[in-house]
């Protein structure tokens, strides 16, 4: 990617594969909070704050489950902590004298994608060329929030009931492309957080939010000792 | 009905915050290889607890009503990737389990 001149319409153009990625799993993502009560402008405003895959769905789940307000706070900073390594990356990267808001909706866009395809560039990153790979992902990651919403609400009533499952499927599904692209080891820190939360809920009567984020970080724990390469 | 405006926001100011803190610090180049490794590994032990118990639960005490519909979802992402089409099968199959009793 050489010799590349990295304009605004270049940052949309290489943010298209993030918004054919992302508009399916925003469908998904709006079917689930429609199951879960929420109002289409709920829905849109959650992704439109929130643009986090995996953060967004987690806060939905707690707050589906009756979670407290500061377990929710803890559980979404944990699993978005990443973003703090990717985004020091991108900021190193990002052009002199971007400031203020600018610098702040820049920072909001990052996402594990759009980090990707960014830092693919070799050297300086213009805050033009990253606001348009950004807004693209992002239009992508909004509208189909709305479009998977109102699918749900044309679905016949009488699977109402099984719809129940939507977000357990999506985190099943979710778990299986993890395991395709790395392997057994994802089961393997899945199923101590999972069987870990199952205890702490079931057995010992630990609430919801306090035993994820016990488990998520056992397992991580766990998970960083056994495995010694990148992943 | 009520409103879910107050736990949409706290969780955008938990994504945010994690996000702008490196366009304005720069504390956080260097950290022990151990934390982030279990950093970087966050997400996917977050999948465990978000599927278990819950799944069982719900659908209690048609447990196998809800496993059906997670085990076709995890076959057919795993199979074809995406996740509407793994979705959309695993709400037939836990619905034509409902159905039967299961």
């Amino acid at each position: 990617m050489s010799e590349r001149n990295l304009t605004f319409s270049l940052g949309c153009k290489d943010g298209l594969p993030i918004f054919v990625g992302y508009f399916p799993t925003a469908m998904a993502f709006g079917l689930v909070v429609k199951d879960l009560g929420f109002r289409l402008w709920e829905a849109v405003l959650f992704s439109m704050s929130n643009f986090a895959g995996s953060g967004q769905f987690l806060a939905a789940s707690l707050i589906g489950s009756g979670a407290l307000l500061v377990e929710i706070f803890i559980s979404v900073l944990l699993i978005n902590l990443r973003y703090t390594f990717m985004g020091a990356e991108v900021a190193r990267r990002l052009e002199g004298g971007v400031t203020g808001i600018r610098r702040a909706l820049l920072a909001h866009g990052t996402t594990d994608e759009v980090f990707s395809i960014a830092l693919m560039n070799p050297d300086i990153l213009p805050a033009k060329y990253l606001g348009g790979l950004e807004l693209v992902s992002y239009l992508g990651w909004v509208s189909g929030t709305a479009l998977g919403f109102l699918i749900g609400l044309i679905l016949p009533p009488a699977l109402q009931l099984a719809v129940g499952v939507t977000i357990y499927a999506m985190f099943s599904s979710l778990l299986a492309q993890e395991f395709r692209q790395k392997g057994a080891m994802v089961l393997l820190i899945a199923g101590i957080s999972a069987a870990s939360h199952s205890v702490l809920t079931l057995v010992l009567d630990v609430k919801i939010g306090w035993s994820f984020v016990i488990s998520m970080l056992f397992a991580s724990f766990i998970g960083s000792l056994i495995i010694r390469e990148d992943v | 009905m009520k409103y879910f405006v107050v736990p949409i926001l706290i969780s955008a100011l938990a994504t945010f915050i994690p996000r702008a803190l490196p366009y304005w610090a720069s504390f956080l180049d260097k950290l022990p290889p151990l934390l982030s490794r279990m950093l970087r590994l966050l997400p996917i032990a977050a999948l465990g607890p978000l599927v278990f118990p819950g799944v069982f639960v719900d659908f209690a005490p048609q447990y196998w009503a809800g496993f059906g519909g997670i085990a076709v979802s995890f076959i057919l992402a795993y199979l074809k990737g995406g996740m509407i089409l793994p979705i959309l099968s695993s709400i037939v199959v836990t619905y034509v389990a409902l159905l039967l009793g299961a």
